[in-house]
């Protein structure tokens, strides 16, 4: 049974310390319903969230009317949204319930992410921009970027964002700027950095009606032991991998993707992945990312919604908010920074914060126009 | 900064025969993959481990140096991923920036638990 998105929506993204969560989870419900039509019911609800405390699930949905059905809560880093999606996804597919709502929540707080003391890492005070930083330096040395080149994905994000009224950030920066900006992890710097954010995303899925944006596949796995005897950088190997199962499920290639919205929590994120996915070939995702082949009006846009380094990102929320862009994409209502007559598109979404593993996990989607 | 009462989940380093640190680790006898934990089985194939010590000496793959705030640390400091020889990679503090590729060796473990590695000559 193919699967059809029949409604999207998402909070707005930033830092919301005066906005209740439950306001944000029902911001996006809400559009999701209002985007659906029918009724305002559904047979199961999974949400993903990574800091919610216990039963935030059951606090939100209760206060909007949805109660008495299954409710599942789901942690995968910031692969949490994309993973409840997912399920969802198998959820319908497999017959398992007709309707079912995928709901990403997170409220960030105040600062950057306390690295975990139970991880060996986290204990040792590796921050996650240095776990970044650390693929970043690492690939540099071997000149498979250029610092120019990160800076050029902060450059790019930023610029999408302006026709994002949603985002938490927007800008036109140079890449000077970009580079001259507060370092926070050597080579990393401030702009090649999400900020820390606040907000809600929300997908309602069932049986593939006409008219609707559909699943033609997702992946999820989690990471292979990372260590001395990786050939790649961190994280590199988990989204090859899934994307492989992703794309050879779907029966389309990179070649075929029209827009993609993937994890850009950091500059080298984004290049790292779009090379893993395929999108570009090996040491070729920093050019494309210099050159505009990846940005609005080149070849293969990716992330047109700023991603999360400039719509933010909410952990929980955040693969959800990913889906809902390339849903709007590719239904021809993303206003400005529309990808004009984009077909396919895929959201990627990877986790981390356990240390000697290639990731949490990593989520693949690919999704048709309808 | 809240005191942690878990166990410390960080690579045990102890002082070798030659004045650098050992990591008190596990090498699998199914697959001989090697890990810087005690942990229970091996992680690359699930088989049973055998306590090993590695170091002390080593090669930096990749280093970075921490100027955010982290709890209870005192940015900026350094971070390195360490192969040690015939070893499983280590994350240690550098304290300055290291280059990638420089040969380092562990310290003997102190009080806070850190791994710690000082370039060699
Ligand atoms: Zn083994």
């Amino acid at each position: 049974m193919r699967v059809g998105i029949e409604g999207v929506g998402t909070s707005h993204f930033g830092r919301q310390p005066g906005v209740d969560l439950v306001d944000l989870a029902f911001a996006a419900v809400d559009e999701a319903f209002r985007a659906a039509g029918g009724p305002r019911s559904v047979d199961a609800v999974w949400v993903g969230t990574v800091f919610g405390p216990a039963g935030v699930a059951q606090r939100v949905l209760r206060a909007m009317g949805l109660t008495g059905m299954p409710v599942l809560t789901v942690e995968n880093a910031c692969a949490s949204g994309t993973t409840a999606f997912a399920e969802a996804c198998e959820a319908v597919r497999s017959g398992r319930y007709g309707r079912v709502l995928a709901l990403g929540i997170e409220r960030m707080g105040d600062g950057a992410i306390t690295p975990e003391p139970t991880d060996p890492e986290g204990r040792s005070g590796l921050a996650l921009p240095a776990l970044y930083a650390m693929a970043a330096a690492r690939w540099l040395h071997e000149g498979r970027v250029t610092p120019e080149q990160l800076a050029a994905v902060s450059v790019k994000n930023h610029a999408h964002a302006l026709h994002n009224p949603r985002a938490q950030y927007a800008g036109r920066y140079t890449v000077e700027e970009v580079q001259a900006s507060r370092m926070i992890a050597d080579p990393l710097t401030l702009l090649q950095c999400c900020p820390t954010s606040d907000g809600a995303a929300a997908a309602i899925v069932g049986p593939a009606a006409p008219g609707q944006v559909t699943v033609r596949s997702v992946a999820l796995r989690s990471g292979a032991p990372w260590n001395h005897r990786s050939p790649h950088v961190w994280g590199h190997d988990v989204v090859r991998d899934t994307a492989v199962a992703a794309f050879a499920a779907a029966g389309v290639g990179p070649e075929d993707v029209d827009v993609a919205e993937v994890h850009d929590a950091f500059t080298i994120g984004e290049i790292v992945t779009t090379e893993a996915l395929g999108l570009a070939g090996p040491g070729e995702g920093g050019k494309a990312a210099a050159a505009g082949r990846t940005a609005l009006g080149g070849e293969q846009p990716v992330n047109p919604s700023g991603g999360l380094l400039s719509r933010g990102h909410p952990l929980g929320a955040t693969g959800l908010a990913q889906l809902a862009e390339i849903v709007w994409q590719l239904r021809g209502e993303a206003g400005a920074r529309q990808v004009d007559g984009a077909r396919i598109g895929l959201v990627e979404t990877m986790g981390g914060g356990v240390s000697v593993l290639d990731g949490n996990a990593c989520v693949v989607a690919v999704l048709e126009a309808p | 900064m809240t005191r942690v009462t878990t166990p410390d989940p960080r690579p045990r380093v102890v002082a070798g025969a030659e004045g650098g640190g050992l990591v008190e680790g596990r090498r699998c006898t199914a697959c001989a993959e090697v890990v810087a934990f005690a942990w229970p089985a091996c992680p690359a194939c699930g088989g049973p481990v055998e306590p090993a010590r590695f170091g002390p000496e080593g090669t930096v793959w990749s280093a970075t140096v921490v100027r955010v705030p982290v709890p209870g640390r005192t940015p900026p400091y350094g971070m390195a991923y360490v192969d040690l020889d015939d070893g499983p990679r280590v994350l240690a503090h550098t304290g300055g920036p290291v280059p990638i590729g420089a040969r380092v060796r562990l310290v003997p473990g102190g009080d806070d638990g850190d791994v710690r590695v000082e370039v060699v000559g």
